[in-house]
């Protein structure tokens, strides 16, 4: 496709007038082929996006691949430590170059003509290169990889651009680095991504599944039944061992909130009503000690989930997670989740972590399994064209432009903030980002 | 080693029988075949080769250490209050190369292979499974202590539940 879908289509779509109470979506932004094709184009490869945490490149020669629209892309630990990122194709003839996902190698050696790259991406091996490219003057460097232009890690998430033409990385995640920073700090000696993942394909928009990690709105009918299952869990058994969970967060009896962080990143938080039962509560004294006493507050007793846009999630609410979703079609989309957990967390806090991981995330868990249901009957019905309006009202009348109490606490600043996390004027930022690189120039 | 022909056809009953019951949707029967204590594993895949080892540290589909878990999910089955599982999926199981690899005192270890075949909002859909068992003798018959599951599709449609496994 040549993201030919026109630009001034694209302002019709996001119906953005919230001075007389009005803010929706065409459905179409799920639905059209032409728009998917102009979203990798003109939103994954004109901007920053996740690509890996720094522990799933732990040593010098580690790799990680993954992609940057229709860019495959590698990410490799340097020997110096520092991190470098290529486009992850052999410059010969295009064949990608890792045999797995993941792996250590000392060089990126192309499988079909066996051309080598080490792990800086200058080619240091060309199969037969004398007899086919002469003894003399053979400058093998032309065929160097090509680096992404830029790659920035903050505090151990690691993102990449296509463009040299990106703000600064702190510029772009803006108010929601202190949301990375609240799940950072937990650990001194940092997070990792604890082995294991499961990817699952949702039959819906890779944007519905930003949605669904932050609306609050959905929890107390689609989890009313994970509440129940709890429920009956501990009533069956006695409340101790490790599978507790908190019930009454679920049915919307709690405090909560939800921010438009700005540039299309977008959070939500409830209140914990059994912060004890939480694996990161055994630490409250290393926090309190080491912590801003709201920074403390924040972790322990307020549950989390930020969307950073446009490809990547970050959970900590139940369980701490890092959800990576692909962009396949209009329609598809490939959703990846991890577990990250601080390193060296004590055996039983970490089997919790991931008991509750396993329990709530997950196509096999008992929460993930029916939000994916709901999202891919919400995209069965965007189809219908007669029907064609979104509507993200919710809260419009209420919310805080600006920041709240909990906000000026903990110091960040969004574009607005909601008192519950019902409301749906996050989503606000987020279609108003989507629709100002969708109308870029180019 | 050499094994008893009845212990060898007690084993293959079970574990058909088990399947089966997941099947015809006898959620109770199908829990009285697992001890209180049974496990109940289905690991995720840490690259394209290995699946996880130790499911205590390490991430899982599945992993209940008692049976508690799949009365869990058929509370939640049976609740007709999730969106995944209303309406239920149809399900299929084919077992079959079971083999029983070990006893040792009154535990038996048995593995199979399985096929099921599931239609529901997803369409028809195929997914393979190794099973590995372990089995106790009891005054009640062998009732099944481990069910590990290793489900070899790891890029998944559609939910997953124990009736898909």
């Amino acid at each position: 496709m040549d993201g030919s879908y026109k630009k001034s289509g694209v302002e019709a779509l996001v119906d953005d007038r919230v001075d007389e109470g009005v803010f929706r979506v065409d459905r179409s932004v799920y639905t059209d082929q032409d728009i998917f094709e102009a979203e990798i184009e003109r939103i994954f490869e004109k901007g920053w996006v996740y690509l890996c945490h720094e522990s799933q490149v732990p040593e010098a020669n580690c790799y990680f691949a993954t992609d940057i629209g229709r860019h495959p892309v590698v990410v490799v630990r340097q020997k110096d430590d520092s991190l470098a990122a290529f486009i992850n194709v052999c410059s010969h003839r295009g064949a990608l170059l890792t045999s797995k996902k993941q792996g250590k190698a000392a060089t990126l050696t192309c499988r079909f003509h066996g051309w080598s790259y080490s792990c800086d991406g200058r080619c240091v091996r060309i199969k037969n290169e004398k007899e086919g490219f002469g003894e003399d003057g053979f400058d093998r460097s032309q065929y160097d990889l090509n680096p992404i232009a830029k790659l920035a890690n903050y505090r151990g998430f690691i993102f990449g651009s296509l463009v040299d033409d990106v703000d600064p990385i702190e510029d772009y995640l803006g108010a929601a680095a202190t949301w990375i920073d609240l799940m950072v700090e937990q650990s001194p000696e940092g997070l990792e991504v604890v082995p294991g993942s499961s990817t699952y394909v949702i039959r819906g928009n890779w944007k519905m599944q930003l949605e669904n990690s932050v609306d609050g709105y959905h929890v107390s009918t689609v989890h009313r039944v994970f509440a129940s299952t709890v429920r009956n869990r501990e009533e069956r058994e006695s409340l101790q061992g490790l599978k507790q969970t908190e019930g009454g967060r679920l049915v919307g009896i709690v405090p909560s909130g939800s921010y438009d962080l700005g540039n299309g990143h977008m959070s939500i938080w409830a209140q914990h009503t059994t912060p004890e039962r939480r694996p990161i509560f055994k630490k409250k004294e290393w926090l309190e000690e080491n912590l801003p006493a709201a920074h403390v507050e924040w972790i322990l007793e307020k549950g989390r989930n930020l969307a950073l846009f446009p490809n990547v999630m970050l959970m900590d609410n139940p369980s701490t997670q890092i959800r990576y979703v692909k962009p396949i079609s209009a329609d598809r989309a490939e959703v990846t989740v991890y577990c990250i957990a601080p390193v060296g967390e004590d055996a039983e806090a970490r089997s919790a972590r991931l008991r509750k991981f396993e329990d709530f995330y997950l196509t096999a868990g008992m929460a993930t399994s029916d939000d994916m249901a709901a999202l891919e009957d919400t995209m069965a019905g965007s189809f219908a064209s007669q029907a064609q309006w979104s509507d993200f009202n919710r809260g419009l009348k209420t919310m805080t432009h600006g920041a709240d109490e909990g906000a000026k606490a903990v110091g960040f600043d969004p574009v607005s903030s909601s008192e519950s996390w019902e409301n749906e004027t996050l989503f606000f930022g987020f279609y108003r980002r989507w629709r100002d690189m969708m109308l870029a120039s180019d | 080693m050499d094994i008893d022909n009845d212990l060898k056809r007690d084993v293959a009953e079970l574990i058909n029988w088990e399947t089966t019951l997941l099947d015809r949707r006898e959620w109770d029967d199908w829990i009285d075949l697992f001890a209180e204590d049974a496990v109940y594993w289905v690991p995720t895949w840490v690259d394209e080769e290995r699946t996880v080892t130790d499911p205590e540290t390490q991430l899982n589909l599945m992993y209940f250490r008692n049976r508690g878990g799949i009365e869990d999910r058929v509370f939640r089955i049976e609740s007709r209050d999730s969106y995944a599982s209303l309406p239920l999926d149809r399900t299929v199981h084919i077992v079959s190369n079971i083999l029983v690899a070990g006893v040792e005192g009154d535990e038996i270890s048995a593995t199979a292979n399985c096929l099921v075949h599931s239609f529901g909002k997803h369409g028809a859909q195929t997914r393979a499974s190794l099973y590995d068992f372990k089995l106790r003798k009891t005054e009640a018959g062998l009732k099944i202590i481990l069910k590990k599951i290793t489900l070899i599709d790891d890029k998944l449609e559609g939910p997953v539940d124990i009736y898909h496994l």
